[in-house]
């Protein structure tokens, strides 16, 4: 019997830390907080980027964002100066890609062949996938944020309007 | 000297385009690998630096690099993969497709900077 490796909560807080030291939080002054017992919840309002990961293993990194924090993580990555002025195509762009560098972290720890799919980006109500094998719960800029690892068996599709389908 | 960035995300070509403004380069950029053929095309000169993502829609990074292997015109293009695609086999492939670095995201603006010294293309941070 083959014995998988699965990604834990320390390898993923390791990886979200890397992706916000290099891109959201490059002078150190705004650093990732993990919170593993938030005393919040992410809500029907959040930014959802998720990454499919199928082949020898198959799941998906889900990356959630409070809707500030989405728009302000936009304006790092994009250098638009003032927050108010980030639209909903910076944040599907820049969510998406934070999403895909993480899931391409977390793929690197999975047996192998694996694909990686392109990033889908959601604002709403995501689906409860089931599965979860660990998640990295904490705050950005007063923010709450989360990575999230599923292994999925059934392929999840979201489109970046929001419409799924199995 | 100019560089080709090429990648689907507007933020990662922004973070790599002004990576590559800061060593000297003029940058064109493109968001898969098919747009880049077609910006290679209308361009007068041929870049000395592609940075390349491998997945893209339409045409994927990898085989823009098989693409631009097989034209002799673009030979003297030096083509880097900057990508998710961390294994070892997915290196192994893109270098026998033609890449010469590759760098896994994410990247710090030095790692990007010590590829590029390695290739020649930098020395002391800037373009030579």
């Amino acid at each position: 019997m083959t014995v998988q490796h699965k990604p834990n909560t320390e390898e993923l807080v390791s990886i979200a830390e890397m992706v916000w030291s290099s891109y959201l939080d490059p002078d150190g002054v705004r650093p990732l907080v993990v919170d593993p017992a938030p005393g919040w919840g992410l809500g029907p309002t959040d930014v959802v980027a998720t990454v499919a990961i199928s082949g020898a293993w198959d799941g998906r990194v889900l990356l959630s964002f409070s809707p500030p924090a989405a728009r302000r993580a936009s304006a790092a990555l994009l250098a638009i100066a003032e927050v108010d002025d980030v639209g909903e195509g910076d944040v599907a762009d820049a969510v998406g890609e934070l999403a895909n560098i993480i899931g391409g972290s977390v793929k690197s720890l999975m047996p192998q062949p694996t694909v990686l799919s392109l990033p889908a980006v959601h604002t709403g109500a995501f689906p409860d996938l089931g599965g979860e094998v660990c998640r990295v719960t904490g705050t950005w800029d007063g923010e709450p944020v989360s990575v999230a690892v599923h292994e999925v068996a059934v392929y999840v599709g979201v489109s970046r309007t929001g419409e799924t389908s199995q | 000297m100019r560089a080709l960035v090429i990648d689907d995300s507007r933020a990662m070509r922004l973070i790599l385009a002004r990576i590559a403004r800061q060593l000297g380069f003029d940058v064109v950029e493109a968001g898969n690998g098919q747009e880049a053929l077609d910006r290679l095309e209308e361009l007068d000169t041929v870049p000395e630096l592609a940075l390349i993502d491998w997945n893209m829609p339409v045409m994927n990074g990898l085989e823009f690099v098989s693409a631009v292997r097989r034209d002799t015109k673009y030979k003297a293009m030096t083509l880097m993969m900057v990508t998710t695609e961390s294994e070892q086999s997915q290196i192994v492939r893109a270098l026998a497709a033609g890449a010469h670095e590759y760098v896994i995201k994410p990247f710090t603006p030095d790692a990007i900077v010590e590829k590029l010294a390695l290739l020649g293309l930098v020395k002391n941070g800037v373009q030579v």
